[in-house]
């Protein structure tokens, strides 16, 4: 086995373990579970940019040099980094490990059905023609930017949903870690903004490609016509906050159904027919 | 009555009934297969349900009447929305609030109020100045007993939304602009043939072009684990018999003469390949010969007629038995026995070798004493191209980069105000200090707390 799979495969522990440690801080309620949590989540991203980084290098190696963001393995490997680095820079910003969690298993989740999967086919492979362009990296990463903010989302939501299973006085410890419902709520909105913007800018590259390699900008193939209801769904959200100021378990709702067709238009269109078939 | 339709067409309830409605549409659509693509599925729904899809159509879906009339309902409402919210915004951002005395430091928290030995005037003075580098829209109003200061940021944030919902239009007018004054084309060309007749894709017909297109060569390329890495078309194109512009089409890099583009769409074998066959008895020298599929020969001193049944290019596009091969059957009066050739038959026995063992039918060599060899397959191809004439991208390309400054605008800045009152307090000088905002109240407190930590640097 090429080395930088093998790293990978490691990694998939070291998350397994991080989101093993957040689960046991928030059920026990001790701060002790919480460094080991944030450490192994850290430890598991340098790794994952360093193995990332060589398997670039590998394929230079092989003659057939590309980012590693061409199929379906380097895609799921990609979707738990910018989940991780974003849970962390957040983490980092509210001073919180309450919502590892709820994020780190999509991490580890990803990283497990990259991994172990017989269906999925880690080795590097060349570039087809279509997939011979410039645009391939910067539609990758900020499509894949806007699917890991909106799984934060979805975590959020989540979270707010049980938060509300246990509220009125109930003093557990289980409870004590889950953050204010406020605080929820905001954190879950500023997730979906930045999913928006993200997952907008995915569809902008998305065009621009496809009218140097299709011929138009806009073609109703599944994938896009799904990347678009996900930008419907999370557009008709913000619109009712804005204009309606809903809030809380409506958004928590709102946050996983438009999670759900993230997943869609990640993973269901392949069962369709188009153009995206080598995703 | 008219306040009614206005008020309904400017309703977030009409808006989230569209964006729903729309988004299912679009679901049904990517799940019924479009026809454009080929209508190949059709054949497994029933007559009726065939019949009841076409008339409401569903085989067209996003081209169709209704969702047409769909995305003009949500424009529409986009517009007339904008319109009517839009006095307001432009008086919240136009209008400064009156410096009122009272009513901004009600209820203001103890921690926002902050007491100096230090004189008055010195306090005021160096507040001002502080605003003056701080904000925009400075108002002072001095009273018997207190200065006030009012200042503000980021009041054109109202527009944000404005600035989204106009680039949302320019894109859908791009779009229109394209549909209508746009074509898309297609046309299959084989090698070392020209044309300036093109088949509409959508609309039925044919088009005539103002330039000749010429198909010079069509090529493939092979990585080496037979995944394709090139397709290649090289053409030329001719006006009244002189070379316009020659040059090489591929995936990705499309061409665009006289403002059609031409996109490399797909390939095609034309029947009638040749294929180049060695024929060898025991150690002899061997002769090749150049044979057709169909074509029959004698073996020499053999009471036997060999067949060429099939030529292929590339029989398995990928794995070990991809590459050129020819299928031989034989006709001789001891039995009829067939066997495939492949051109990279060492290369497969070095991954296998007891192929012949394993799978006899792939033995060049089966009807002994002869050995069939594949020098090599000429092959004729055709080029698949894709023409596109859209002047609407431009427009689209506009639209797409302002919603993303819209975006910018709407999420990341807010219209925060504050108030500064300066006043004595039991023979102290006090500072007091109010805010609002539109959005963002955690930016909002950061902001608020930054400025009461000056203020306190100051005094």
């Amino acid at each position: 086995m090429i080395i930088n799979t093998t790293i990978l495969g490691w990694v998939t522990f070291v998350y397994f373990a991080s989101a093993i440690f957040y689960i046991f801080r928030m059920v026990t309620g001790r701060e002790f579970w919480g460094p080991p949590a944030s450490l192994s989540a850290l430890v598991g991203l340098i790794a994952q940019t360093f193995a990332l980084i060589l398997r670039w290098a590998e394929s230079y190696k092989m003659g057939i040099g590309h980012a590693p963001l061409s199929n379906l393995y380097e895609s799921l490997i990609f979707f738990a980094w910018t989940i991780v680095l974003l849970y962390l820079i957040m983490e980092w910003r509210i001073k919180s490990r309450n919502l590892g969690a709820f994020v780190i298993p999509f991490a580890f989740l990803s990283m497990a059905y990259a991994s172990f999967s017989p269906h999925v086919n880690s080795r590097i492979q060349p570039l087809i023609p279509a997939l011979q362009s410039n645009w391939l990296i910067s539609h990758v990463i900020t499509c894949f930017f806007g699917y890991a903010a909106f799984t934060i989302a979805c975590g959020l939501g989540l979270m707010y949903l049980i938060k509300g299973l246990g509220e009125a006085g109930d003093s557990r410890h289980f409870w004590r870690f889950l953050p204010g419902r406020e605080i929820l709520d905001e954190l879950s909105y500023h997730s979906v903004v930045i999913g928006f913007i993200f997952l907008t800018l995915g569809i902008i590259t998305g065009s621009v490609w496809a009218y140097s390699a299709w011929g138009s900008y806009w073609s109703w193939d599944p994938k896009e016509t799904w990347s678009l209801i996900t930008w419907l769904i999370y557009a008709a959200m913000l619109h009712s906050r804005f204009v309606r100021g809903w809030r809380g378990k409506r958004m928590a709702i709102m946050s996983i159904i438009g999670f759900g067709s993230v997943l869609f238009t990640y993973f269901g269109v392949n069962y369709l027919p188009g153009l995206h078939s080598y995703f | 009555m008219k306040k009614a339709v206005l008020s309904f067409l400017c309703s977030l309830k009409l808006t989230i009934g569209l964006l729903i409605i729309i988004a299912a549409a679009s679901i049904l659509g990517t799940v019924i297969p479009q026809q454009y693509d080929g209508g190949e599925s059709l054949r497994h729904l029933s007559p009726g349900l065939v019949k009841a899809f076409r008339s409401l159509q569903l085989f067209d879906m996003y081209h169709s009447v209704w969702f047409i009339i769909l995305m003009g309902l949500l424009s529409l409402n986009l517009i007339v929305c904008s319109l009517n919210r839009f006095p307001t915004s432009w008086r919240l951002f136009s209008k400064i609030p009156s410096l009122d005395r009272t009513k901004p430091f009600e209820n203001l928290s103890p921690d926002r109020v902050l007491v100096t030995e230090k004189e008055q005037n010195e306090v005021v003075r160096r507040a001002e100045k502080l605003f003056l580098k701080r904000y925009k829209r400075i108002r002072t109003e001095a009273t018997a007993n207190a200065t006030l200061f009012y200042g503000e940021k980021g009041a054109y944030s109202r527009f944000g939304v404005y600035v989204i919902h106009a680039s949302i239009l320019i894109v859908i007018a791009g779009a229109i602009i394209g549909s209508l004054l746009g074509f898309e084309a297609f046309v299959n060309l084989p090698e070392g043939e020209s044309t300036n007749t093109v088949h509409f894709g959508r609309q039925r017909g044919i088009k005539q072009l103002d330039f000749t297109v010429r198909c010079d060569k069509f090529s493939i390329a092979y990585y080496d684990n037979g995944m394709p890495k090139e397709y290649r078309s090289d053409l030329s194109f001719l006006k009244n018999g002189d070379v316009i512009y020659q040059g090489s089409l591929l995936v990705n890099h499309p061409i665009t003469v006289d403002g059609i583009r031409f996109y490399q769409a797909s390939y095609g074998s034309i029947p009638g390949a040749h294929a180049y066959i060695t024929i060898k008895k025991g150690n002899e020298e061997g002769t090749t010969i150049k044979v057709r599929a169909k074509d029959s020969f004698y073996l020499e001193g053999n009471d036997a007629t060999a067949t060429v049944e099939r030529i292929e290019e590339n029989l398995m596009p990928m794995g070990m038995f991809r590459g050129p091969a020819v299928l031989i059957a034989i006709q001789s009066s001891g039995a009829n026995i067939s066997f495939w050739v492949f051109k990279d038959i060492e290369r497969i026995k070095r991954r296998i070798p007891d192929l012949f063992q394993k799978i006899p039918r792939f033995n060049p060599g089966l009807f002994e004493p002869y050995y069939f060899k594949l020098n090599k397959i000429e092959n004729k191809y055709y080029t698949g191209l894709q023409l596109s004439h859209d002047p609407g991208v431009s427009i689209v390309a506009i639209g797409s980069f302002l919603i993303i400054i819209g975006f910018l605008i709407t999420f990341f800045s807010s219209h925060k105000r504050f108030w500064i009152r300066v006043d004595e307090h039991e023979g102290k000088t006090r500072i007091s200090v109010a805010a609002s905002s539109n959005r963002d109240p955690v930016g909002l407190k950061r902001e608020i707390e930054h400025l009461i930590g000056h203020l306190k640097g100051m005094i």
